[in-house]
């Protein structure tokens, strides 16, 4: 009985999911076996991550810390993927929320109190003002935003290089690049871990609900998948789109200012860690759902704690970086095969 | 007036390399394969050529072996895209963050080291006594030449003045009609997409041995996305493409200017102005010109793998 490969329009969940767990565990395999090539020893090192990573407060301190940012970013991503918009800005938006956020607690006394909710705001607004021209270029005159929110990134990081090097360089003299230490922090509940974490999962799970539950999460749904089948009900499509991506950007906002307010303390240069193209990496492994985003996050998290542990190994960041690009081929190959499936073949019609 | 010739020959060696870079996207839309990868094709192809100068002192073979490294890259590319049909961006944003992440690993040894050789200028003779633009367009290096002049003409003869031209641009516009027609769509979008990678990695190489000669961590700098968004602009043609970059080596040398004449802007914000003049000119002209939208479409099967079983 002969076999053949039928395509199917949709992948079903179970394929899905076996497709992204086989793609990380290939992607480490391979990047395993090019670590080894380069004369390392790969599953020395494996174990020598996970004893640090896992074997201590201070590791899993560590995982804590990555993961704030990185499930905001994913969210962001994510949520934006929803109605069909790629913002790979995600970086960008995560330095202006950082910007915005400084910029109110270097220049504007008041009590931490009250403080720290405004620069929560401005850290949102920042993000959102970051993604508004790319948004209404999309959204009224079809200009891809995939590139336009990426060009952004570079205009970000040199703006945060400028007022750190320049204007709102630390007066006091001591640190070279960076503004003065701000003077609010995000209180901590758990060793090195601040109350941005908590915030964080709630924000993803309010977002969540908004979007499985509400009648506006819905159309934003429909309008994702189907355009004009949501052009047909009467969804106003342009609006669900803004909305959408202005959303997204403050998401990723939000994420440079607990970064600022809860773990550097300091607008400086690098600030984001690659936390916004991270967050692709974040989004696409969730398959674009909020809930999958924290435990997406929590892979990244662990892989980007090893590039720590690896530095001490001779390996840098940049390999993690190239690690993850590979993570992203393999889920977007087994994303297509999860497609096929095995059916008998029938004898031909004639 | 030795300000305007300086500033001339900035301008075409910044905008070389972001012609190179589009002039290979270009191949690889028409076709209807968007190549997100090109700043980490970039990447390696800066890498690729200055290891092979500082080895073996030869920056042609630098350049070339940069093409070799790019074309291998990118039919692996387009086996995964073409061939297994997956996400587009998806790999496209895998390829960059590959490339510039495997680059700056291999580039650490390299960083800051200043390449030995580089390509000389080669004076075309009575052109380049040219008063004002003599200089700056006929006494530039080899690689120069070939971007400006040979690569968009063999390209648009190609594209728009033979048989085969038309069935690489039918392949991207509507590839069942192509199939239909005896077209081989999916060779045809391999090997250009292959080819554009290769082009990609020569403009790495080029950015290494032409402009800034010498390697360091992100010395790419967003110039293959500038690439990818200049053929937008360019509406998928490789003479506008060529122009479109030589637009944008202007505003790139403008910044140098500005702070080699102490304008009182601050330099990174003369930085900015490349990224900012992108994202105005793919939105500009949209918005001020929309009846051009339908002559600069993109193709219109762009993005779309082609599944033959599912036409």
């Amino acid at each position: 009985m002969a076999l053949r490969l039928q395509r199917l329009p949709s992948s079903s969940p179970a394929a899905a999911i076996v497709a992204r767990v086989a793609a990380v565990a290939l992607a480490l395999a391979a990047a395993g076996t090019l670590l080894a090539a380069g004369g390392a020893r790969p599953l020395d090192l494996a174990g020598q991550v996970l004893r640090s990573t896992f074997g201590s407060d201070f590791g899993l301190e560590d995982v804590g810390l990555l993961l704030t940012p990185l499930i905001l970013t994913g969210l962001s991503v994510a949520v934006a993927l929803r109605i069909g918009a790629w913002n790979i800005g995600a970086d960008g938006q995560f330095y202006a929320g950082a910007f915005a956020a400084s910029g109110v607690a270097l220049f504007i006394p008041g009590p931490t109190v009250l403080m720290l909710p405004l620069m929560f705001v401005a850290g949102a607004a920042g993000g959102l003002v970051w993604i508004l021209i790319p948004t209404l270029a999309r959204a009224f005159a079809e200009v891809s935003e995939l590139i336009t929110t990426l060009l952004l990134n570079f205009v970000a990081t040199l703006l945060v290089y400028y007022v750190s090097t320049g204007p709102w360089l630390d007066p006091g003299g001591h640190a070279l690049a960076t503004t003065a230490r701000l003077v609010h922090d995000v209180p901590e509940f758990w060793g090195l871990i601040h109350w941005g974490f908590p915030l964080t999962i709630v924000i993803c799970l309010v977002v969540a609900a908004t979007l499985g539950f509400t009648k506006w999460g819905y159309e934003v749904r429909i309008a994702g998948s189907n355009p004009q089948a949501a052009a047909y009900a009467g969804i106003p499509f342009r609006r669900r789109l803004v909305a959408v991506m202005l959303l997204s950007g403050a998401i990723a906002g939000v994420a440079g200012m607990l970064e600022v307010a809860g773990t550097v303390h300091r607008l400086q240069g690098g600030i984001s860690n690659n936390f916004g193209y991270l967050g692709i990496m974040v989004a696409v492994l969730a398959r674009g759902s909020c809930v999958g985003v924290i435990a997406a996050a929590a892979l990244m998290a662990v892989i980007l704690n090893s590039g720590i542990v690896l530095q001490t190994q001779g390996v840098n960041t940049s390999t993690v970086l190239a690690i993850t690009g590979l993570i992203l081929f393999f889920t977007a190959i087994g994303d297509e095969l999860a497609h096929f499936r095995l059916v008998r073949a029938r004898p031909a019609e004639s | 007036m030795d300000l305007i010739t300086s500033m001339l020959q900035t301008s075409i060696l910044a905008g070389g390399v972001l012609a190179l870079a589009a002039l290979g996207e270009v191949l690889a839309e028409r076709v209807g394969v968007v190549n997100l990868g090109v700043e980490g094709l970039m990447a390696l192809g800066a890498i690729t050529a200055i290891a092979t100068v500082v080895t073996t002192g030869s920056p042609a073979a630098g350049f070339v072996l940069a093409l070799i490294v790019g074309l291998a890259v990118g039919m692996v590319f387009a086996t995964i895209v073409v061939q297994v049909r997956a996400n587009q961006v998806l790999c496209g944003l895998a390829l960059t963050l590959m490339g510039t992440g495997f680059a700056a690993t291999i580039g650490r040894a390299y960083s800051g080291m200043p390449a030995p050789a580089v390509f000389a200028p080669f004076e075309l003779p009575y052109l380049s006594s040219l008063p004002l633009i003599g200089r700056a367009l006929f006494s530039q290096n080899v690689l120069v030449y070939l971007t400006y002049f040979v690569l968009p003409a063999l390209i648009h003869l190609l594209m728009f003045r033979t048989r085969h031209g038309l069935n690489l641009r039918a392949v991207g516009e509507n590839p069942a009609a192509a199939d239909a027609a005896g077209i081989a769509v999916q060779k045809i979008r391999f090997w250009y997409v292959a080819a554009g990678a290769a082009l990609a990695a020569g403009a790495g190489a080029y950015l290494t041995l032409a402009f800034v000669p010498s390697w360091s961590e992100g010395v790419v700098a967003g110039r293959g996305w500038i690439a990818v968004a200049l053929v937008i602009f360019a509406g998928y043609r490789p003479l506008n493409a060529v122009l479109a970059a030589l637009l944008f080596g202007v505003i790139t040398s403008l910044g140098f200017v500005g702070q080699a004449r102490n304008w009182p802007v601050a330099a990174p914000i003369l930085s900015m102005l490349p990224y900012l003049g992108t994202i105005a000119f793919i939105i500009v002209p949209v918005v001020a010109w929309r009846r051009m939208r339908l002559a600069m479409a993109a193709p219109a099967a762009l993005g779309v793998p082609y599944h033959r079983d599912l036409r």
